[in-house]
């Protein structure tokens, strides 16, 4: 019988990467703070603004990891 | 895993509930209510042993305000010569085209109540007129509070820091927002009036009390402590200017001023000193002028005072004493010099009346401004026609437009306000922002009426920003 194999491979995320997602975070906090206090000041358009942003930038984030992940 | 009984965590478990602890407590600090957030510092005892309030660190303490002023070619100002009260604005536009302009406001008004055009609709007017009880000013004091010397005790004494400290204390209890101290010498008592707006002359003397006769009001030169004070309007409501629903928020703001003058001046009274306050709406001195000296805020392109911590969305009021106290120096928050490149306010103003000038002038545009330091000269007449034929209000539009008109639960905007302090240059691009994110545009009027607003509209936990 011949020997079966498996390879596994891991990969260490580079220090830049841990900073990226950590820049990534920070911003998602920050959009969702504001998103949340816009609404509570009454001030409807930065309210959008800022969960349109918060969505985006989530959205790019969910879309990075997923790509990096299946790489 | 469990070993032996105990639960052993690897590192990929660890990092796991690490990463889901600070994200739920990210979630947790961003959906914190914001009046509790605003709380969160408030309290404590003063760290200044003035009991000055500790501001953001990109509100600098200067020697100098950023106003120029050429103090030598100042001199005091005749309030009648104004074009608020008294004969001034008839005085520059004649007493027939006054009479007139009178008349279209008055029509204008009673159209718009029985049109119920909103913010003009009698509910409106009735809220506005819910604020013409008096408590009274008076340049003396209502005089009812017993001194110590009736009381049979010394008065009370202490160190120019601690009267400034208990004062403050008493001011913000009072409901002030905002309190700073202006000496005044040679030169900032230029900016005590000459002239009262009732005609009554203000005379500096050497006597110790001062009094007031038929034709002018004695300030003792003992009385050299000016105590300058803000009181907050309500930013939500003033978006809604110019409808009377949104000026009597001014109006709301000037009695709150006046029942704090009449009680610090009983507070005063009965710690056994003067308090001299305003005898009528924006009386004894000039308001903005003091308000720049004591360090509340600095002078702008709508020739009001801005505060770092409100914006426009106070009044600003003073009073002197006899009392030592420490006093308070100009700051330097970028505001000046944001409103160089701004212009949101002149935009808006629909008469015109704001100056488009890139830089503050010397030049005045009329007898209604007092020369001697560097401003955007407003033109009052264009200013007060427009608020008697289009407004029917005392306007506010300039105020609500303001960038720095804003509440104080977004982090985005005392880091912009920060941003404007320290660098200049990315001004053109904060106020690019303030308009694409939809600030400064008008509110709707019958929706106040449904809002679910804080006592008088107003945050009273944010005197200062946090730091």
């Amino acid at each position: 019988m011949a020997e079966e194999k498996i390879v596994l491979e891991i990969k260490r995320r580079p220090w830049y990467a841990w900073l990226l997602w950590a820049v990534w975070f920070v911003l998602l906090v920050f959009l969702a703070q504001n998103a949340l206090a816009s609404g509570a000041e009454i001030e409807p358009r930065a309210t959008m603004i800022f969960w349109v942003s918060f969505a985006v930038v989530l959205v790019a984030g969910g879309v990075v990891w997923f790509v990096r992940n299946n790489e | 895993m469990a070993k032996n009984g105990k639960v052993k965590l690897n590192r990929r478990d660890f990092l796991k509930i690490a990463g889901v602890g600070a994200g739920a407590s990210a979630v947790a600090a961003v959906s914190k209510p914001a009046a509790a957030a605003g709380t969160s510092n408030r309290g404590g005892t003063f760290s200044d042993p003035a009991g000055r309030p500790k501001r953001p660190w990109w509100v600098k303490t200067v020697d100098e305000p950023t106003t120029e002023i050429r103090w030598d070619q100042m001199e005091r100002y005749n309030e009648r010569t104004g074009t608020v009260r008294g004969p001034g604005f008839a005085s520059y536009v004649g007493d027939e085209r006054a009479d007139e302009l009178s008349k279209i406001s008055d029509d204008m008004e009673l159209q718009r109540l029985l049109d119920n055009v909103p913010g003009y609709t009698l509910k409106d007017h009735a809220l506005s007129d819910a604020h013409r009880v008096r408590v009274g000013r008076t340049y003396l004091g209502p005089q009812g509070a017993p001194t110590p010397e009736e009381r049979g005790v010394p008065k009370w004494t202490g160190s120019p820091e601690e009267a400034a400290r208990i004062i403050r204390a008493a001011m913000r209890h009072i409901g002030a927002a905002t309190v700073g101290f202006v000496e005044l010498d040679e030169n900032t008592r230029k900016l005590i009036y000459a002239v009262d707006p009732d005609g009554k002359e203000l005379i500096f003397t050497d006597e110790k009390e001062a009094y007031e006769t038929e034709d002018a009001r004695y300030i003792p030169n003992d009385c050299k402590y000016a105590i300058v004070f803000t009181v907050q309007m309500s930013e939500e409501t003033l978006k809604r200017a110019p409808t009377v629903l949104a000026s009597q928020t001014t109006s709301l703001s000037y009695l709150r001023g006046e029942q704090i003058q009449a009680s610090t001046q009983e507070f005063m009274r009965a710690l056994g000193y003067q308090c001299l306050g305003e005898s009528s709406t924006n009386a004894l001195g000039i308001a903005p002028a003091f308000g720049v000296m004591a360090g509340l805020g600095e002078m702008s392109r709508l020739n009001r005072l801005v505060t770092p911590e409100f914006g426009p969305m106070v009044r600003v009021f003073k009073m002197l004493t006899d009392l030592p106290v420490a006093t308070d120096k100009p700051i330097d928050a970028g505001i000046m010099e944001f409103c160089k490149r701004c212009k949101k306010c002149a935009e808006a103003c629909a008469p015109g009346a704001l100056s488009f000038e890139d830089e503050p002038s010397w030049e005045v545009r009329g007898e209604w401004n007092n020369p001697g330091h560097k401003a955007y000269f407003e033109d009052s007449i264009a200013c007060r026609t427009w608020q008697r034929t289009d407004a029917g209000t005392n306007c506010g539009i300039c105020f609500a437009v303001c960038p720095f008109a804003k509440k104080d639960k977004a982090w985005v905007h005392e880091w912009v306000k920060a941003g404007t302090s320290v660098a200049p240059p990315l001004d053109n691009f904060f106020r690019s922002m303030d308009d694409a994110f939809g600030y400064g545009v008008q509110k709707d009027n019958e929706d106040w009426w449904s809002l679910d607003l804080p006592e008088m509209g107003i945050d009273t936990t944010a005197p200062v920003m946090e730091v």
